[in-house]
């Protein structure tokens, strides 16, 4: 499976089953993380998305990138971030998902600024439009919370993360053209 | 240790969970409403009357708690990124609540006490079931927004007037409150507007009225004014109250009115800076109830200064009635739409034409909904001011037929969740709204 943040090492650290028999994980990925070098990249898995543990991490130096796999089986890369740099924030166009094989390219939504359901209704019609191994990159103000059964019900994958306060980016990709 | 979530952010928000109480929230207003011009005789005497009480509690319960809580389950996901810990046990508490709030107005309505406090506890059962609910929805909240402080800060309010309510309930009729009991009848609805409804409303306006207006996102300098105005204004000016402290009332009383004021700034900072050039039905109700703030708080003012029984029910006309439902039905033609497009046209999407949210809305009936709930509640609450019952008839007469005509809008939105004729036509989308 490619990386989509691109380390040369990767850890895997599994808490599906500690999570599922009611233990607490917490410590184990701290311990995870906390032995990452600078070019390695911890792959926690999850079966939801573990937003609290974003902000803890985030406090100690580690930055993020989720991606849905399946229902109920998230993989959450954290990798140490780089020092602070007079560079500006990471630009929306970085990628975010996984490679495709034969990719037929990114296409881009800027949803920002429009009132719901606008951009759940651009979302979508630009999805059946959207080739078999092609992949679509939805700017927004939000977390399109609304939007996400939508994409699941369809069979599509979908990545979220927020490269500037204020800009979340979700990708989103059939599920059959995954690598 | 970490508190991680039970389940994932894919978690379809429920459509049916808020529906469900918006649709008793409206209802118990029509009834409010209806009761109105039958209540003339009361509405030119004292407040502490048992109709009078009644129907505040129809309005206070009924509606507008009944509605907070039905846009809390709607809104709670989308403005903190978490699904509500449990809609099963929401959907409990609505019926003990419902059936609390039917026992408390029977009880109040025919001046028989016996009883009251089991539906009180009823409605104190269902309340904690929603405070224990958002408390671990907020247990899970990666960021602690302005929103979610107020939503803390309103659940803190709830609990307090749901108590507050049930020791009157329990003590009716003995002397135990320093003050006499219509201190403390002043001071459980203070509890109640200032401390339960105002932080919702703060709350909420904040995270909504940017996304509905295309504004700019407050800019965070006045949100510990009005966090700190609400959080220590309330217990001061209720405390002031209880006690007869006009040392804890005046501050409390000033602390609540500088953020109640940096509020109304920060709607007109949105709606001065919206992107959207025409304004829908619903935000012109909700913009309208924060124009309300002004009378209210003028007459606020004279309550202070030793107003007359008929000032204090012209008050609670204009806070309740004007501040509070504005804005409950401005949401409510927001949030309805939007329930009934994502359960039946969302699937559709993308695949086929669907209508927008405007075209399942019907904006004669809400127009006329404005115009006899805006006028009709000012009128109302100059003729309770001044005593002329035909005027307080007349202006609870043009309220009432704008309550109907509301919940005609609403109906007619409904409609779409039938199969068959009450989903036709299905025009061609409109033009997306301007960037």
């Amino acid at each position: 499976m490619s990386s989509p943040v691109g380390f040369a090492t990767e850890r895997h650290l599994d808490v599906r089953e500690d999570i599922e028999r009611g233990a607490e994980p917490f410590q184990r990925i701290v311990a995870a993380v906390g032995e990452l070098g600078p070019d390695e990249a911890l792959v926690l898995h999850v079966p939801f998305e573990p937003l609290p543990l974003y902000k803890v991490l985030g406090a100690r130096g580690f930055a993020h990138r989720a991606e849905r796999r399946a229902p109920g089986d998230w993989w959450i890369w954290f990798y140490r971030q780089a020092p602070a740099s007079t560079s500006a924030p990471a630009a929306p166009s970085a990628a975010i998902a996984p490679p495709i094989p034969g990719d037929q390219g990114v296409i881009r939504l800027d949803v920002r600024g429009m009132e719901p359901p606008w951009p759940m209704v651009r979302a979508l019609e630009a999805l059946e439009r959207l080739g078999p191994r092609g992949r679509l990159e939805v700017l927004h103000d939000r977390r399109p919370l609304f939007l996400y059964p939508q994409l699941d019900e369809r069979g599509f994958c979908h990545a979220t993360d927020e490269p500037e306060p204020g800009l979340v980016r979700i990708a989103i990709w059939r599920e059959a053209s995954q690598a | 240790m970490i508190p991680l979530p039970t389940r994932g952010v894919a978690s379809p928000p429920s459509v049916t969970l808020p529906l469900a109480y918006l649709g008793s929230a409206a209802t118990a207003f029509v009834l409010a409403a209806l009761s109105l011009p039958a209540l003339g005789a009361e509405l030119t005497g004292h407040y502490y009357q048992p109709r009078l009480l009644a129907l505040v509690h129809v309005v206070a319960l009924g509606w507008i708690t009944l509605a907070i809580l039905g846009a809390s389950y709607q809104l709670i996901p989308v403005a903190i990124e978490r699904p509500l810990w449990s809609e099963r046990l929401a959907r409990w508490q609505l019926g003990a609540l419902v059936a609390g709030i039917v026992g408390m107005i029977s009880h109040f309505w025919t001046g028989r006490w016996a009883g009251l406090a089991w539906a009180a506890a009823l409605v104190g059962a269902g309340a904690l079931a929603h405070v224990v609910n958002v408390a671990l929805t907020l247990r899970a909240v990666a960021r602690w927004t302005f929103t979610a402080r107020c939503l803390a800060l309103g659940l803190a309010g709830l609990a307090l007037t749901v108590g507050f309510g049930i020791t009157l309930a329990v003590t009716h009729g003995r002397d135990v409150f320093p003050g006499g009991v219509l201190a403390a009848v002043q001071a459980h609805f203070h509890v109640a507007l200032l401390g339960w409804i105002a932080p919702m409303i703060l709350g909420v306006a904040a995270r909504v009225y940017p996304m509905f207006l295309l504004a700019p996102e407050p800019d965070g300098r006045g949100a510990r004014i009005q966090l700190w105005g609400l959080g220590l204004g309330v217990p001061a000016l209720a405390a002031g109250l209880l006690l007869g402290r006009v040392t804890l009332l005046v501050p409390g009383a000033a602390a609540v009115a500088v953020a109640l004021a940096v509020h109304a700034t920060w709607v007109i900072h949105f709606a001065r800076r919206r992107k959207r050039p025409a304004v829908d039905s619903g935000l012109r109700f909700a913009l309208t109830g924060t124009a309300y703030l002004v009378p209210g708080a003028a007459l606020g003012f004279l309550l202070a200064l030793g107003g007359r029984p008929r000032v204090a029910m012209a008050y609670a006309i204009v806070a309740l009635g004007g501040w509070v439902s504005f804005t409950i039905v401005g949401m409510m033609l927001k949030i309805v739409p939007f329930l009934v497009w994502y359960r039946v046209y969302a699937p559709r999407a993308g695949r086929e034409p669907v209508p927008m949210l405007a075209q399942l809305s019907w904006p004669s009936a809400e127009r006329l909904a404005y115009g006899l709930l805006t006028g009709g509640t000012l009128a109302l609450a100059l003729a309770v001011t001044a005593g002329v019952r035909p005027a307080i008839t007349a202006s609870a007469t043009a309220f009432a037929a704008g309550a109907v005509a509301f919940a005609a809008a609403l109906g007619r939105t409904l409609l779409h969740l039938l199969p068959g004729p009450g989903r036709r036509p299905v025009p061609a989308p409109l033009p997306a709204e301007p960037r």
